[in-house]
C-alpha cells in the first residue's frame, strides 16, 4: 500500500461525509446510523413520561386526583413484566394527540388479552420539572384508567388533552 | 503534505505492510459486526410484528415510505431472514461487491420499522455505521489489502467525528451552562421513572445519590463527559487512540451508572477498534490461515 491508496480513501470519506451531511440536515439530525447525537442536547427542559399504576383499591373518589412521586399511593405495574417496551409504551402515551376508541384499545391491547383480569389500572403520564434553585418536582396526573372491558378518561382533564374528539 | 494526507496516513497507516494478525483481527471483528447485524435485525424483527400497531414517529426512509407495512403479513421477519442471509454471504465474500450496501439498506429500514414507536436509540448506531464502512469498503476497495485497511479506518474516523459532534450539539442546544448539575438531576429523574414503570422498583445507586446531594459533583460529572466528547475526534490519531478509548469507555460507564443507559455493543466495539489488537495476535500468529486468505 502507498500513498495514493491513503488519498483515495480520504476522498471516499469526504465524499461520505458529504451524504452524511445532506442526510442528517433535513432529518433533526438523524439518519440511521449517521446522526449528529443530538440526544441530551437540550438540558433543563421539563419532561413527560408514563407509568401505569394499579388501582383496583382505590376509592373512585380519589381515583383521578394528580399526586406527587413521593406521595404516591398505589403499586406500579411493571410494564417490562407483559414484554412492553417501557419508553415505547411511553412515547405512545405522550406522544399520541388523538385518543380515538381505536386508540385506547391500542394501549390496553399491549398488555395483553387478559393481563387486567379483575384489576384497575390507571396509565399516568409523568412530569418533571426543576423548581426554583435546588429541587425537581415529579408530578403524576391519571389519564386513561383501564378495566378488562373499557378505558375510561379523565374527567378533570380537558378534552383538548385527548385530541378534542371525545 | 496536506493535512489531509497526514489524517489519512494516521488513519490508514499506508506505509504498514498487511500482517496474519492484521487479517485474523480484521475477520474476527467483521465476525462481531456480522453477529450483531443479525442479532439486532431478528430483535427488531420480531418486536415490530409483535407489537407496532401505528407509526407514531417516522424516522428516515420511514418520512417517506409507510413503514406499517412492515407490521403484517410478516414482513419484519421475513426483511430480517434477508439480513441474516446477505450478511452471511457477504462475510464469505459470495455474491457482489454492492452485497454490503443491500444488507445497509434493509437494515435501515428494519430500524425505522421497529423505532417508528417514538424512541430514537443510539446504542446501535456504532454497528449500523460499520456496516455502512463495511458496504463502502467493498464497493471502492475489494482489494484484500486495501479493504480490511479502510475499513477500519473509516470507522475510527467517523467514531471519533460522532462523539465530537455530539459535544458540539450539546453547546448549540444548550450553551456553555450545559453541564449545570440540576440538568443531571432531571435526566436522572426521568431515567428513574423509566425504570419504575418497567420494573415496578427502583433504588438509586451511590453515583446517582451522589450527584443528587451536590450540585457541584453533578455539575464535575457532566463535565468530565462533556470534555470527553469534545476530544473524541482524537481517536484519529494512533498513538492517541488506546488513551481516548479508554476515557471514552470511562465515559459510558458513568452514562450507564447515572443515568442507566447501557451501550453493550457500542462499548464493545469500542475496545475492538480503539486499540491495536493485530500487535498482539502477530506475537502468536505467523502466516495467514489459508481459509481466511480466501474470505478476506
Amino acid at each position: 500500500m502507498d500513498s495514493s491508496f491513503s488519498k483515495r480513501s480520504m476522498k471516499i470519506i469526504g465524499a461520505t461525509l458529504l451524504v452524511y451531511v445532506l442526510l442528517v440536515a433535513p432529518h433533526e439530525g438523524e439518519f440511521w446510523p449517521l446522526s449528529i447525537y443530538p440526544m441530551f442536547s437540550q438540558a433543563g427542559n421539563p419532561w413527560t413520561r408514563a407509568m401505569v399504576l394499579d388501582v383496583t383499591s382505590k376509592p373512585d373518589a380519589d381515583l383521578w386526583e394528580p399526586q406527587l412521586l413521593q406521595n404516591r399511593s398505589s403499586d406500579v405495574v411493571a410494564v417490562g413484566e407483559y414484554g412492553v417496551d417501557q419508553i415505547d409504551f411511553s412515547n405512545f402515551v405522550v406522544k399520541t394527540r388523538d385518543w380515538t376508541h381505536s386508540r385506547r384499545q391500542a394501549l390496553k391491547e399491549m398488555f395483553g388479552p387478559s393481563s387486567i383480569s379483575g384489576d384497575r389500572w390507571m396509565v399516568s403520564k409523568v412530569r418533571g420539572e426543576l423548581i426554583g434553585r435546588d429541587s425537581v418536582s415529579i408530578e403524576i396526573t391519571p389519564f386513561i384508567l383501564l378495566t378488562a372491558d373499557s378505558t375510561f378518561i379523565n374527567p378533570n382533564l380537558p378534552d383538548t388533552e385527548y385530541g378534542g374528539l371525545n | 503534505m496536506k493535512w489531509t494526507e497526514k489524517l489519512g496516513n494516521q488513519l490508514f497507516d499506508p506505509g504498514r505492510d498487511q500482517s496474519p494478525g492484521e487479517v485474523v483481527f480484521f475477520k474476527l471483528f467483521e465476525l462481531f459486526v456480522v453477529f450483531y447485524t443479525i442479532k439486532f435485525a431478528w430483535e427488531w424483527g420480531i418486536y415490530t410484528d409483535l407489537r407496532n400497531i401505528e407509526v407514531v414517529l417516522p424516522l428516515g426512509l420511514a418520512k417517506y415510505i409507510d413503514v406499517s407495512i412492515f407490521f403484517e403479513n410478516q414482513l419484519a421477519i421475513i426483511n430480517a431472514a434477508f439480513i441474516t442471509l446477505l450478511s452471511i454471504m457477504s462475510y464469505l465474500r459470495f455474491g457482489f461487491r454492492w452485497q454490503y450496501m443491500v444488507v445497509m439498506v434493509l437494515f435501515h429500514v428494519q430500524y425505522v420499522a421497529r423505532f417508528s414507536q417514538g424512541e430514537i436509540p443510539h446504542s446501535q448506531n456504532l454497528i449500523g455505521m460499520a456496516v455502512l464502512c463495511f458496504a463502502i469498503g467493498a464497493i471502492f476497495f475489494p482489494d484484500k489489502k486495501k479493504m480490511p485497511r479502510f475499513v477500519m479506518g473509516s470507522i475510527v474516523f467517523f467514531i471519533g467525528l460522532g462523539y465530537t459532534s455530539a459535544f458540539f450539539a450539546k453547546l448549540i442546544g444548550t450553551g456553555l451552562s450545559w453541564n449545570d448539575g440540576r440538568h443531571l438531576w432531571l435526566w436522572i429523574g426521568e431515567k428513574s421513572i423509566d425504570i419504575l414503570s418497567r420494573e415496578g422498583e427502583y433504588a438509586p445507586n451511590f453515583l446517582q445519590l451522589m450527584a443528587l446531594k451536590s450540585t457541584f459533583v453533578a455539575s464535575v460529572i457532566l463535565l468530565i463527559g462533556w470534555l470527553t466528547e469534545l476530544i473524541g475526534f482524537t481517536l484519529w490519531f494512533k498513538k492517541i487512540r488506546p488513551f481516548t478509548t479508554l476515557l471514552l469507555i470511562g465515559m459510558h460507564m458513568g452514562i450507564t451508572m447515572t443515568m442507566n443507559i447501557r451501550f453493550d455493543a457500542f462499548v464493545m466495539q469500542l475496545i475492538l477498534v480503539g486499540f491495536p489488537w493485530y500487535i498482539l495476535l502477530d506475537r502468536y500468529i505467523k502466516s495467514t490461515p489459508d481459509l481466511l486468505k480466501r474470505i478476506v
